[in-house]
């Protein structure tokens, strides 16, 4: 991934590299070419990007993911305005932006299509952006109320029926922790949740266990009482 | 095709009514005047993994039944489509009943027929289709995989025949030993990865990967996951997570394609690999890195 550049790039600059994903004639040249764009983490591209999520090229609309996600906050309305209703793979992008960028804005989306999208890929990247939250300047108060909003959402998905999604769930149980900062007695909570996807016995798949039982190492490494 | 036969069945379901359950499911094959509702029911069996005691011997009878013709306005689109779901179902079933009518379907002059009896020998570790496998592919890439005039398909079904040789290993056909002399399967496998077809190729290495654990195999999947066709790169992906093959982790979080597909190959090359301790309750230092790699594709 290229660093984001010392000086912020300039609009004319910005607006080639936009002409020049239009300008793509092969999938591969699309690809380049917004790869160039997301490099140079814009405002002005985000209409672009948004655009680029639906245009079934994999390798383009992870370049704008990426673009997106450096953006950061300020595309979040434009992301939540353009949502395709009809595309599962546009829409399973627009979600991974969302869950990449950890604005709370996009909280709703994410929990309607944890619990309801019929597409896995998205119901993945919903769970994952839920764990990856940033709530920038929220206090201890109010990060353990969004943690009691998500924490039964993300409990009721380790019953999801296809292997991906639990996994996505044990990553966002573990990575939640980051924000949450959990006393102790919650913090018991957490790790009860990831408990049945760590038992081999209860979870079938063998990705799954594992990664659970990485996240509750992790976890107990990081412990306070350790810490101190 | 997965998809669009998979789409079929959902059109299908809403037209009809879907069958929730088991024994509807089953009345639906064992009647004999609608061969729309047989074909469905013998698919949903299969992917319900139906353990009725009458879901094998229906099976069974369906993989004999020949005909009817393709009937686009049914939306059932290939031949013999019972007799191919049937097969297809059996190799998700687990039950030894199936192995000598499926290899009776592997000698059956419907090339497709052979491709899913192919690939449920395979499924279920049936040793006793290596034999009539290995003499399909004897031929060589310019007989067996030659163009089929007026079609996209092969002579043989070569994807399937190569892939079904792979999972079989190396246990004799009474399971008593291992075969040692092995480079007469080899030989004949190797041949095939010179198949101008690149996804023929796909399946000849993975067969070879799994059959030899040597590493230039492995190399070949890697280089055509950077093939410039996604359908290459997607078979290539799920070449390697069959194989475990697990020094194809970076590569595979670099490919170009979708990251669902990315995902089941990293899985693979954890679940699969020969290295997997599976009395280890946690993962070793090399799971944990790719691990590391599905996090980055959710």
């Amino acid at each position: 991934m290229p660093s984001s550049p010392s000086t912020p790039p300039d609009s004319r600059q910005v607006q080639a590299l936009m002409d020049a994903v239009q300008a793509a004639q092969t999938a591969d040249d699309l690809t380049a070419a917004v790869e160039d764009l997301s490099a140079c983490p814009h405002p002005m591209a985000i209409p672009c990007l948004i655009q680029v999520l639906g245009f079934n090229n994999p390798g383009a609309a992870v370049a704008a993911v990426d673009g997106l996600v450096a953006i950061g906050s300020a595309a979040v309305p434009a992301i939540l305005a353009n949502l395709d209703e009809y595309n599962y793979g546009a829409r399973a992008w627009s979600v991974r932006a969302l869950a990449g960028i950890g604005d709370l804005r996009g909280l709703p989306l994410l929990e309607r299509a944890l619990a309801q999208d019929i597409g896995p890929s998205v119901r993945r990247a919903a769970a994952r952006g839920m764990g990856g939250l940033q709530p920038h300047g929220f206090t201890a108060q109010q990060r353990q109320e969004l943690a009691e909003r998500i924490l039964p959402q993300l409990k009721a998905a380790c019953g999801d029926e296809e292997w991906i999604v639990r996994y996505a769930v044990a990553v966002a149980l573990e990575s939640m922790e980051h924000w949450w900062q959990p006393l102790a007695p919650q913090r018991q909570r957490l790790l009860h949740t990831l408990q049945p996807l760590a038992d081999p016995q209860r979870e079938t798949a063998p990705v799954v266990w594992l990664r659970a039982r990485l996240a509750l190492s992790r976890l107990a490494a990081a412990s306070p009482v350790t810490r101190a | 095709m997965e998809t669009a036969v998979v789409s079929f069945f959902l059109l299908f379901s809403m037209s009809q009514g879907t069958p929730l359950n088991e024994a509807q499911a089953l009345d639906w094959l064992r009647q004999l005047e609608d061969a729309g509702q047989r074909y469905y029911a013998a698919w949903w069996l299969g992917r319900m993994r139906s353990h009725h005691p009458e879901t094998v011997p229906l099976l069974i009878q369906a993989l004999a039944e020949r005909g009817p013709h393709p009937d686009p306005a049914s939306g059932i689109d290939e031949p013999n489509p019972i007799a191919r779901n049937a097969a297809r179902a059996l190799g998700k079933l687990a039950d030894a009943r199936a192995v000598a009518p499926l290899l009776e379907a592997l000698a059956s002059c419907d090339d497709g027929l052979r491709e899913a009896a192919a690939r449920s020998l395979g499924q279920l570790g049936a040793l006793k289709a290596r034999r009539p496998i290995l003499q399909r592919l004897a031929p060589g890439p310019l007989v067996a995989g030659a163009p089929r005039p007026g079609t996209s398909r092969l002579m043989e079904p070569c994807e399937a025949l190569l892939e079904a040789l792979g999972a079989l290993g190396w246990q004799e056909e009474d399971g008593s030993s291992i075969i040692t002399d092995r480079e007469p399967v080899l030989a004949v496998v190797r041949a095939y990865g010179d198949h101008e077809r690149p996804l023929i190729r796909s399946a000849a290495y993975r067969s070879l990967l799994q059959l030899t654990r040597e590493d230039r195999w492995g190399e070949q999947l890697v280089n055509l996951l950077q093939h410039n066709e996604l359908q290459v790169r997607r078979a290539a992906l799920l070449d390697l997570g069959v194989t475990g093959w697990r020094p194809a982790g970076s590569a595979i979080a670099r490919t170009l394609a979708e990251n669902s597909l990315k995902l089941i190959a990293l899985r693979g090359l954890v679940e699969n690999s020969p290295a997997r301790n599976q009395a280890s309750p946690s993962p070793s230092p090399e799971e944990v890195e790719l691990l590391l790699a599905m996090d980055d594709l959710l």
